[in-house]
């Protein structure tokens, strides 16, 4: 699992976004996204497994396992309502 | 016939007709050199697409959408918005069209008459200058030609929506990047995208930001100036010149 290429990952004030970094001028294409988002963002920029996002998480936030899980369950489940996984 | 105009500091070439060519006669200046920006346009293929709208509304739409693409090459953006002049700073109302910015601007010179100035009446140009931001008047003001040949400091950006009450607050975070990035031309090419993410995260952090809930009213008015002058002077200092 993986994004798909060409997307901009940005902080405008403080605020981390991320759209598409051509084409569809829609707004709804925009997500904004929290530490853990951005974390998970970066994780997914290569080749990753749930799993493998779900131990990262584990190690780099004092979170429990079953948190971690439903963030990594709940952030895919947007990108591919967004269709942004290759 | 070709003419050189200066809009917000850029030399703009465009060859116009009908109202794009009168409201941009204050702008005009003599021809020579190069030009920063050349409009291009061609109304005829916008009336193809949306036969509803007159060669005449067409053409203005054409020469703004081609200039306001252009301004975000020399660090400026446009913000769908009235914006209004008083005591030297500019204060932008920014909304969907069909809220009420002209309504609310209109309140501000109700309430202060000669002291509020129309800059734009719908689309300044924003520009960041040595560290300053400005909105610029421009020919391009929506239905009206309420638009003045000035740069002036930006006081502070509002977004407004209509409420039963007049409130007032500071406005940042993912709902005010979604709100101005709504009010503005969005670039398909990924680097001018870029640019306009990096123009929006400077401007943000420079000029205040607010959202606005208000009536019709003059009380509007008075709620929304009496906020945003007070942070302009106590960011930038007192009145301008």
């Amino acid at each position: 699992m993986k994004l798909k290429e060409g997307f901009i990952l940005r902080t405008v004030a403080g605020q981390t976004v991320a759209l598409p970094s051509e084409g569809v001028t829609n707004l709804d294409m925009m997500i904004t996204l929290n530490d853990t988002g951005k974390f998970l963002w970066e994780k997914l920029t290569v080749d990753a497994e749930k799993a493998d996002l779900v131990e990262a998480l584990l190690a780099e936030y004092d979170v429990d396992r079953e948190r971690a899980e439903k963030s990594v369950d709940t952030f895919i489940a947007r990108l591919k309502e967004l269709d942004f996984l290759a | 016939m070709e003419h050189d105009y200066l809009i917000a500091g850029l030399r703009v070439r465009m060859d116009s007709f009908g109202r794009t060519l009168s409201q941009a006669e204050p702008y005009l200046t003599e021809t020579v050199g190069q030009a920063d920006i050349t409009i291009t346009s061609n109304p005829q293929s916008l009336k193809d697409r949306q036969p509803h709208l007159s060669l005449d509304d067409c053409e203005y739409l054409c020469t703004g959408g081609s200039f306001y693409r252009q301004l975000l090459d020399f660090d400026g953006m446009l913000l769908h918005s009235s914006a209004v002049v008083m005591d030297g700073y500019a204060y932008l109302f920014s909304a969907p069209c069909g809220t009420g910015k002209s309504t609310h601007t209109n309140m501000w010179r109700a309430a202060f008459g000669e002291a509020v100035v129309m800059l734009n009446d719908d689309k300044p140009a924003l520009r960041k200058e040595d560290d300053c931001w400005y909105a610029y008047g421009t020919p391009w003001s929506g239905k009206t030609d309420q638009n003045i040949n000035m740069r002036v400091p930006i006081g502070g950006i509002c977004v407004l929506s209509r409420g039963e009450i007049n409130e007032i607050e500071p406005y940042y975070g993912a709902k005010a990047i979604f709100s101005l990035l709504d009010q503005t031309v969005r670039p398909k090419m990924a680097n001018v995208r870029t640019r306009l993410l990096e123009l929006l995260d400077d401007l943000m952090l420079s000029v205040p930001m607010w959202k606005l809930r208000c009536t019709p009213t003059k009380e509007a008015a008075l709620i929304s100036q009496a906020a945003m002058s007070k942070e302009a002077i106590k960011r930038f200092g007192g009145k301008q010149s």
